[in-house]
């Protein structure tokens, strides 16, 4: 729980055909993290034409299943076995097929579309047409001398195309616009009508179909649109049963191609991290839980009989930083894990911070925010979101009840300290030992996080970091001692001589290893050493202090519902509850708001950034469940 | 800010390659060339020289690290920008995503795979504004155009797909996508043309030219287009070639009637040159000496952050072409006459 679980590095060695059912093994074992493999003597990689195959396969099928809509819930028989790369390749022409169908129809429908919006276009176009009184039929003769052709273009091609035509004795006359459409007639010399095809194509002219009854009787096209609307709903009710046909001749083969894909998606996952091989044979690398070894042989065996060789071994010192990190929290630590996670991953080996973080998190929140009344909103607020918010709720539903046992400590209720006595201390009568407190909790805070440091140092391997650095030994000393002489100063304890002793030990050795670690000039060296010397006091001091804050909004609270019951006071009984409601919502809203990023902020920055890199990496494991965003 | 601009530009002008530099990359042993280039500030291309011991970077890794490289500059530079100006320089780097536009096109007109698509990619990092994966997975030609027209590049997509769909023909998809493309970028241009005033015109004034003048004789005498569709196929000009001019320019019937016709400025320019790609290397040279006097000049953040990436673009074709050259074994003095880059050397 508090550090990652010890793991095993595994090259499992098998025959290249079963390596789709090794991964299937793999994903249904668990705890397996798909590792590159380093053994150079296998150069291929067996599996990146299954990977590409999956791939399409999948991109194939997702658009279908956005088509013909979602097939119902995938259940994976436990005896099922995964495609073999032949069966994939089968299963992705298949799937490549019925695309092309559905997207016919799409494509079809897509034209219809198109048409229908023309033959709109077209009608408006009539209209103006009738009014003209021109003689079509005359304007339109294949034998004149003068080449015509009515049609739409782009709006914003307009300008160019007509200097352009203008260049080959072309005149455009534009007509009508529908939308992005500009209508136009183009009329030029029949002899130099070749040269401005090319030119008409490029800039997407389209030829409007001026049927033969329109250029004699231009009434008489009406009755043509309306059976070529007729002829474009039969033809689009058409594509629709098409359409209707695939979704029922193929539903059950999409269910089944949605198994195998499901089935051959370890592998595919797998081959990201690096499958390699050569001849007949494949190997597949990654990292295991330690404890899970035999479990691991046993699944093998059950499934290949002895056909497989597994070569596993611990992780070297220089590859801790790409070990994955598997820590096991119990179910009631889990709420808290995305906070620690937000900050980022414990490397390999590295403490983890989950449980002092859940404690701390939690009590600091309760010191700043007690009040049993404010707490037990809280707390039923979160289990009424329970669905909303999943796990997170728990995290509110703790927070609410140490509120409310702070609350009890504190003796405040809603805001009223004269409802219930306080348990310990009121912070508004006392403030100077809520201060104290405080600080004290600070500094026992800081001591930690220096020890989880050095602990985190000397299991990387930087002993000289963990003993001389000012978040190590070093440091601890000096801190201890600072304390110890602030504390004799103020007249607490009568330390002060071997607290200096202790400071100045601790500042000294910390000035000597920065000036043994800087790699500069002479000169350079003094200002590293003399800079970094003075920061590691100052920010020990400083953030120290900073825990002063956990005090000052236990105080705040206390002071915000006087302001509240000051102005309800002066108002008479209505306008006095509503005042008292209003102001406790907008405690719990705004104070609460801010007490817990404020709880958060102590934690990330005085805690975290002491002894917690974050840069470590998760462990993923191979699963049969969907993870697109690894694949 | 722009004083943050000015600063970070002048730091990386420093970084720009004069012929002496290139001329020493074609000899330096192969074990120092990733040290050279480390230190004339190119770290991708030394890591990819590093890392596959230099001869072994194929052209297609050294293109991707080198626009890797531009990008990594030019999201510095973006860093203090906002409004056109930002608009104007986030738009300059989608020409690489347009070019894997293009490449996914063509890729599925030959029934490319997916995997062999994805790796001709250009990567845009925090620029990509596509989704490759999903594109490339597209089955044909019909369905990317429509799922690139329901992406950021619609307005680009649209007409080059109308064009396509009326002659199927490549070339015109290629076309109205370059065409596009560059009209967009002086649309974004004109704020600054008006706000920044000569120097960053000049800039544009450089390129557009240079880019009709080229593809007009390229559509003309390569192609053998009608002059009719080789000017529609031009960018919509407001620089030094009117419309006028190039609606002049491309009814003449050769090469050289084209340069007889051009503005007497122009000839002096382009004095000597009797093909297309000694056309485009003058051009080529002017644009960089007019980005050298802007870079060098006060003038506004932004026109010196585009002359630098003219520049710098310049000088990083430049760097390929020594590597290409070594990498295919060339001799010293072939890849230096390949390298000529002043017009007078071009003769």
């Amino acid at each position: 729980m508090l550090r990652a679980e010890p793991l095993l590095k595994i090259q499992l060695m098998m025959l290249a055909s079963e390596a789709q059912d090794a991964a299937l093994s793999l994903a249904r074992f668990g705890v397996f993290n798909p590792a590159a493999c380093t053994l150079d003597t296998l150069a291929e990689s067996p599996a990146a034409s299954y990977r590409e195959a999956w791939l399409e396969a999948d991109a194939r099928l997702s658009k279908l299943l956005e088509q013909c809509g979602d097939t119902g819930p995938l259940h994976l028989p436990e005896d099922a076995e995964a495609p073999a790369l032949a069966d994939l390749q089968e299963l992705n022409r298949w799937l490549k097929e019925v695309w092309i169908a559905c997207l016919s129809c799409h494509e079809s429908e897509a034209q219809i579309h198109e048409a229908r919006s023309h033959l709109d276009a077209l009608e408006e176009t009539l209209a103006k047409l009738e009014r003209l009184n021109v003689d079509l039929a005359r304007l339109l003769r294949a034998d004149s001398l003068l080449a015509v052709h009515i049609g739409s273009l782009p709006a914003p091609g307009l300008r160019r195309v007509t200097e352009a035509l203008a260049m080959t004795g072309h005149l455009v006359s534009r007509f009508d616009q529908v939308g992005e459409q500009v209508f136009a007639v183009i009329a030029g010399p029949r002899t130099r009508h070749e040269e401005v095809q090319g030119l008409l194509a490029q800039a997407g002219w389209r030829e409007l179909p001026v049927p033969d009854e329109l250029r004699t009787h231009p009434q008489a096209a009406r009755a043509w649109l309306e059976a070529e609307r007729t002829r474009l709903n039969t033809q689009s009710g058409a594509e629709c049963q098409i359409m209707d046909g695939l979704r029922e001749q193929f539903g059950p083969r999409l269910h089944e191609a949605r198994l195998r894909l499901a089935l051959a998606r370890p592998l595919a996952e797998a081959a990201l991290a690096g499958v390699r091989g050569k001849g007949g044979l494949a190997a597949l690398s990654g990292w295991i839980p330690k404890r899970q070894l035999d479990a691991l042989r046993e699944t093998l065996d059950q499934h290949f009989h002895g056909r497989y060789w597994l070569d596993l071994r611990e992780p070297s010192a220089d590859e801790v930083a790409e070990v994955p990190s598997l820590v096991r929290y119990p179910v009631w630590l889990k709420p808290f894990v995305p906070l620690v996670k937000s900050y980022g991953v414990p490397r390999y080996g590295e403490f983890d911070p989950a449980l002092p973080f859940a404690f701390t998190y939690l009590l600091l929140f309760g010191a700043m925010f007690g009040d049993v009344g404010h707490g037990a909103v809280i707390l039923l607020l979160a289990a009424a979101l329970y669905r909303r918010l999943g796990r997170m709720a728990w995290v509110g539903i703790a927070a609410g009840a140490v509120s409310m046992l702070f609350g009890l400590f504190y003796g405040s209720m809603f805001g009223y300290e004269d409802i219930i006595e306080p348990f310990w201390l009121s912070p508004l009568h006392d403030p100077i030992r809520v201060l104290t407190i405080a600080v004290g909790f600070g500094v026992g805070f800081i001591v930690f996080t220096l020890l989880v440091n050095t602990y985190n140092k000397l299991i990387a391997g930087h002993a000289s970091e963990a003993l001389f650095d000012s978040t190590g030994v070093a440091g601890l000393v000096f801190y201890l001692g600072a304390v110890g002489s602030v504390v004799s100063l103020a007249g607490g304890a009568d330390l002060e001589q071997p607290s200096g002793v202790l400071a100045g030990l601790g500042i000294v050795t910390i000035a000597l290893f920065k000036w043994f670690e800087a790699r500069a000039s002479v000169g350079e060296r003094i200002l590293v050493t003399a800079i970094e010397t003075l920061e590691t006091g100052i920010n020990l001091f400083a953030n120290t202090l900073s825990f002063m804050r956990v005090a000052a909004f236990s105080l705040n609270h206390v002071a915000l519902a006087l302001a509240i019951f000051t102005l309800a006071n002066g108002l008479d009984t209505a306008g006095h509850w509503f005042t008292i409601v209003l102001g406790n919502i907008v405690i719990i809203v705004l104070e609460g708001g801010i007490v817990a990023i404020q709880a958060l902020r102590l934690m990330y920055y005085e805690g975290f950034s002491r002894f917690f890199s974050g840069d470590g990496t998760e462990f993923v494991p191979l699963r049969l469940s969907s993870q697109r965003a690894r694949v | 800010m722009s004083a943050y601009l000015n600063t970070r530009v002048s730091l990386f002008s420093g970084r720009l390659w004069r012929d002496d530099d290139l001329d020493a990359l074609v000899s330096v042993p192969d074990d120092a060339v990733a040290d050279t280039l480390a230190l004339r500030g190119l770290p991708q291309l030394a890591a990819g020289y590093d890392s596959l011991g230099g001869k072994q970077q194929d052209s297609r890794s050294l293109e991707q690290r080198i626009i890797a490289q531009i990008l990594d500059e030019t999201r510095v530079m973006l860093r203090p920008l906002s409004g056109s100006a930002r608009s104007f320089l986030t738009f300059w780097t989608a020409r690489f995503e347009i070019s894997n536009v293009k490449t996914l096109l063509r890729s599925k007109m030959t029934d490319e795979r997916p995997a062999a698509i994805l790796a001709r990619l250009i990567p845009m990092g925090a620029f990509g504004r596509l989704d490759n994966q999903d594109l490339a997975h597209a089955e044909d030609v019909g369905e990317l155009l429509r799922r690139l027209e329901a992406g950021p590049y619609a307005g680009i997509v649209r007409h080059a797909r109308r064009a396509f769909e009326q002659s199927h023909d490549p070339f015109s998809l290629d076309a109205a996508l370059d065409r596009a493309y560059y009209e967009g970028l002086t649309v974004r241009a004109q704020p600054l043309e008006e706000t920044v005033g000569a120097p960053f015109r000049g800039l544009m004034a450089n390129l557009i030219d240079r880019i009709n003048l080229v593809w007009l004789l390229r559509y003309r005498f390569n192609y053998k287009l009608p002059p009719a569709q080789v000017y529609y196929l031009l960018v919509g000009s407001r620089y030094s070639l009117s419309g006028t001019q190039l609606q002049q320019l491309a009814g003449q019937d050769s090469l050289e009637a084209v340069l007889a016709a051009l503005p007497p400025a122009w000839q002096v320019r382009l004095h000597g040159a009797t093909d297309i790609p000694g056309v485009f290397a003058r051009m080529e040279y002017a644009a960089a000496e007019q980005a050298q006097r802007v870079l060098h000049s006060p003038a506004a953040a932004i026109a010196r952050s585009f002359a630098y990436l003219i520049l710098r673009e310049r000088d990083l074709r430049a760097v390929r072409a020594v590597l290409r050259g070594r990498h295919l074994g060339l001799a010293d003095t072939d890849i230096r006459q390949a390298l000529h880059r002043a017009p007078t050397e071009v003769e």
